[in-house]
């Protein structure tokens, strides 16, 4: 294709201008067919196979299910998460007293999530993380806390997940040799 | 000797030892929970089976005693088969507790489920329901469905303690660890019951969901707080000391510590000095290293100037590296022109096992150094007395434990100096009366020796990482140099300096810093 000369910019002319026309029609007719988001009033669908920022799953009783037990402090590759155990006099004896996230460090890889025993930290859709100062970006324990009911679709798709993991890998113990 | 081939392979062994410490000394990796190198043979847990030839089933190998010609199997197919039976055993009714479990790390339950274990249960009943965080002492709490029934800790205590407060309750699978009614497991070892549970079941309520044990750094070192020089290892994560676990050295604490000493970590993190502090006219200001510096050898020197070195006296901690006392040593001698100091040692209960009565890890060594009383014939009293009778107008403290030892006099006594230099790590009111207090370290932010009360020799590891913080050994150095005081140039180093009171300490002669290893060596006297 003849891509240099006056007839290229005519070629791109006719582009733009044909996405006009239709968008102007679209939107006389209600049928916009434009795909831009309105963000921030609009957000994008995702899959629930999107990672955003990792937070942590609020229980019904208002408490993270988080134990503090600090498997995705150590499996995180940026050392982001931060987390203080502590004492309680519940049946579940152990919880985070502090649990920090240093999100201008995270890399969303969602590693935390895959070593996390009790699906307590999960990686949202939520993706807003810009703050006016280096201090903003460390989010603190309630500020990360997010009821299940909001996390349902990706701790279905991280359940998914599990029966894959589930196939055996170690050959099991014959009851007869 | 008996000869024995294992897995094909042929060695020596002495005669009369079991098979399975002659395995674990070759390095083989023999899975194991009730054995303990310092306890009697229980043959409780099962899980040390290997296969001899001759024998008509597979035996546990910490019960097996060694026999010339024997050949042994610990990883073929069959011993495989029967670990995995043992240990799927003991885990059907074992808690999925790893999250919230202290041990959790370092579980040999997980090490051996890693190796050993199934994906997944194949049991359907519900798990066994017991008694969780029991509150069996002061020091320790049990969880009795960890508990997988090994009795090391019941051994330790009939044993080790011969206090006897543990023991396994009901048969069968009733079978429970507990305490008898109204006698807590309160003896002074007792957290070494958590030490050696392999499991979760007891543990220390002082690290106690403290920190998980995969972000501690541990650095070998000596417990600080008795004169024993029990072997530890410092247990330590991002900037403070979490816990101390005793470290095997069969001549000085096997593989034990006492309570106190375990728990008397926390000086290491809290109410440390970092900054030196002058007093002028009733205020105290923090200043700078160099000017504290200054202002301490100015108003010590001011005497010496005076022709009144008399009237310096100089109190030794026995807190302090061999190092730092032989450079300290140096100051008094050099920088001082004193003849007046002793060492301040807190004395305290003692028993016939570990705990020494001498509170501090190094009085042996000052002793050993000369700045012990009787060398001179200055004692913590004479220069007590001293003070009051206007005679010693100026003290340098190194340490805090002098302020005990004056007891409630102590304020007024060391009012009545006109120049009081502290060197010390952690605040204290003594501190606060000093003219110039510098900050010290502690030993868990240096490298150094210490000789512990039979005159054994031992090293000690930096743990924390003090950063631009001065030791004390640096400190007494400066300070020195600013008196006048004739030495090497160069920094404080302490390999140089043990090279040194090695060459002029007699009994230190044979001692050698890079073959003092991690067991540490006599000295002459000792």
């Amino acid at each position: 294709m003849d891509t240099i000369g006056p007839l290229a910019i005519l070629r791109g002319l006719a582009v733009t201008t044909t996405h006009f026309f239709r968008n102007l029609f679209g939107f006389i007719r209600g049928k916009p067919t434009i795909f831009t988001v309105q963000y921030p009033e609009e957000l994008q669908k995702v899959s629930s196979a999107f990672r955003g920022m990792p937070v942590l799953v609020q229980m019904p009783n208002g408490k993270e299910r988080c134990v503090a037990c600090g498997l995705c402090e150590w499996a995180c590759p940026v050392d982001c998460i931060t987390i203080y155990p502590a004492e309680t006099e519940e049946d579940i004896e152990r919880y985070p007293d502090v649990f920090d996230i240093d999100m201008s460090r995270c890399m969303f890889c969602g590693l935390c999530e895959e070593a996390c025993p009790e699906e307590a930290i999960v990686m949202s859709q939520r993706v807003a993380i810009a703050t006016t100062d280096w201090r903003g970006s460390v989010w603190h324990k309630q500020d990360l806390l997010t009821p299940a009911a909001e996390l349902e679709t990706r701790l279905t798709h991280i359940r998914r997940g599990y029966e894959r993991a589930a196939t055996p890998t170690v050959p099991a113990v014959r009851d007869k040799p | 000797m008996a000869k024995i081939t294992v897995d094909g392979e042929t060695f020596e062994v002495p005669d009369n030892s079991m098979l399975l410490p002659v395995l674990l000394d070759r390095g083989l990796q023999v899975p194991h929970y009730c054995y303990h190198p310092k306890l009697s043979i229980d043959g409780s847990c099962r899980m040390c089976l290997v296969k001899v030839e001759g024998l008509p089933k597979l035996t546990i190998s910490c019960n097996t005693p060694v026999r010339d010609g024997m050949v042994v199997d610990t990883r073929g197919p069959e011993v495989t088969k029967a670990r995995q039976g043992v240990l799927e055993l003991l885990l059907v009714n074992h808690p999925l507790d790893c999250p919230i479990c202290d041990q959790a790390g370092e579980c040999y339950l997980q090490d051996y489920a890693f190796e050993y274990g199934r994906r997944a249960a194949r049991t359907q009943e519900p798990r066994r329901k017991l008694l969780k965080r029991v509150d069996v002492g002061p020091r320790v709490v049990l969880d009795q469905e960890r508990c997988i029934l090994c009795r090391r800790c019941v051994r330790f205590c009939k044993e080790i303690t011969e206090t006897r407060e543990l023991g396994v309750f009901n048969l069968g699978d009733q079978s429970v660890v507990d305490i008898f009614p109204d006698e807590p497991l309160a003896n002074d070892y007792s957290i070494n019951t958590a030490d050696i549970c392999p499991v979760g079941a007891l543990l220390s309520k002082d690290f106690h969901h403290k920190m998980r044990v995969w972000f501690l750094d541990e650095t070998e070192s000596v417990c600080p707080n008795c004169s024993n020089g029990c072997n530890i290892k410092i247990g330590a994560a991002r900037g403070d000391v979490y816990r101390f676990l005793p470290r095997r050295n069969d001549e000085v604490n096997d593989t034990w510590m006492c309570d106190a000493g375990r728990l008397g970590y926390r000086f290491v993190n809290e109410h440390r000095l970092r900054e030196p502090r002058v007093r002028r006219a009733n205020a105290s200001a923090v200043t700078s290293w160099d000017e504290a510096l200054h202002e301490a050898a100015n108003r010590l020197g001011d005497l010496v100037r005076r022709g009144e070195p008399s009237a310096l006296a100089t109190i030794v901690s026995p807190h302090l590296t061999n190092e730092e006392l032989f450079t300290l040593g140096q100051l008094i001698g050099g920088g001082l022109r004193s003849t007046q100091h002793d060492v301040a040692v807190i004395t305290g209960a003692a028993d016939d096992f570990l705990i020494k009565a001498e509170k501090a890890a190094n009085a042996r060594g000052a002793h050993d150094l000369g700045l012990g009383a009787g060398a001179n014939g200055t004692t913590i009293a004479s220069i007590r007395d001293g003070i009051t009778a206007g005679t010693i107008r100026g003290l340098l403290v190194t340490g805090t434990d002098v302020w005990d030892l004056w007891g409630s006099e102590a304020a007024a006594i060391l009012a009545r100096l006109e120049v009081l230099v502290v060197v010390a790590p952690n605040a204290h009111p003594l501190v606060d009366l000093a003219h110039v207090a510098l900050p010290g370290l502690t030993f868990a932010e240096k490298n150094g020796t210490f000789t512990n009360h039979a005159g054994r020799v031992q090293r000690i590891h930096r743990a924390l990482d003090p950063g631009s913080q001065p030791s004390d050994g640096e400190v007494f150095l400066q300070l020195g140099r600013r008196l006048g005081m004739e030495v090497a140039p160069g920094v404080f180093e302490p390999r140089r300096i043990f090279t040194e009171i090695a060459r002029q300490v007699p009994a230190y002669n044979a001692l050698n810093w890079d073959a003092l290893g991690n067991l540490g060596a006599l000295t002459t006297d000792g």
